[in-house]
């Protein structure tokens, strides 16, 4: 998995670029753990690049966004996800509790708003 | 078409299994929605089957036969691992909100929701066979 970040606006942008399964999903975990211990409140997971998600990408995503709301006031949005990792969010309910945009820079407004 | 393979247990070998399955769906003239389908289904079962069958012990394998014809692909994991038949995993709440929402079984809800028929047998020798089959819409 490649990850790399932009911050705007007290918003990190996270790109995904691989499969976000069971291998991969430590990584993604920790980059973010990372940030949060650096200070960051408020997640865009840009998915553009995600060919495949698996339940336990789901559960990162789950984990995060929780302890986020609960602790520090802040939360993680999903941006641009294809087809198939849609129907994903969608078959788990996560669409339900999770904001996912179209694209990042929609994404990253919603937090400001 | 049938093809088998024997993979180490270790997560990495997803990537690979994920190609494979992808081809098998393919081959059956699946449409790519279908092919996710069977993609997920097969991923989570083998994750289930590195991590908790054989508890990510890499000097351990397990296979993976697919079989495919027109309109419809089969799946066989088999391993030796501690039995866990993910038929009776119970269904979790994916109408909860986040604050309540389990973190877990989701992976088996996947595979339950998304293969046509799912079976789970041990023969007498402890060999533990998972059965998937995904079935195009005009073969049902």
């Amino acid at each position: 998995m490649k990850i790399t970040e932009n911050v705007q606006n007290n918003v990190s942008r996270i790109f995904l670029d691989g499969r976000f399964d069971a291998n991969t999903c430590g990584e993604v975990e920790q980059f973010i753990r990372k940030r949060i211990d650096d200070g960051m409140h408020y997640f865009v997971l840009d998915m553009e690049n995600v060919s495949f998600i698996a339940s336990a990408g789901l559960r990162v995503v789950l984990v995060i966004a929780k302890e986020l709301r609960n602790t520090s006031r802040g939360d993680l949005c999903i941006a641009s996800p294809q087809p198939n990792v849609r129907k994903v969010f969608e078959i788990s309910g996560i669409d339900n509790v999770l904001q996912i945009h179209e694209d990042v820079e929609r994404a990253a407004k919603g937090f400001l708003q | 078409m049938q093809q088998s393979f024997e993979f180490p247990a270790d997560t990495a070998v997803l990537a690979k299994i994920g190609e494979a399955t992808v081809a098998a769906g393919r081959s059956a003239g699946f449409t790519e929605s279908e092919i996710g389908d069977i993609q997920l289904a097969v991923d989570e079962a083998c994750t289930n089957t590195i991590m908790h069958g054989l508890k990510e012990d890499p000097s351990r394998t397990f296979q993976v036969v697919l079989r495919w014809a027109s309109g419809e692909v089969e799946i066989f994991i088999r391993e030796t691992g501690d039995p866990f038949d993910p038929t009776e995993v119970p269904q979790p709440d994916i109408t909860a909100a986040l604050e309540d929402r389990s973190v877990g079984g989701l992976g088996i809800y996947f595979i339950k929701q998304l293969m046509d028929e799912v079976k789970y047998r041990i023969d007498e020798k402890g060999m533990k066979t998972l059965y998937m089959v995904k079935r195009g819409a005009g073969c049902r």
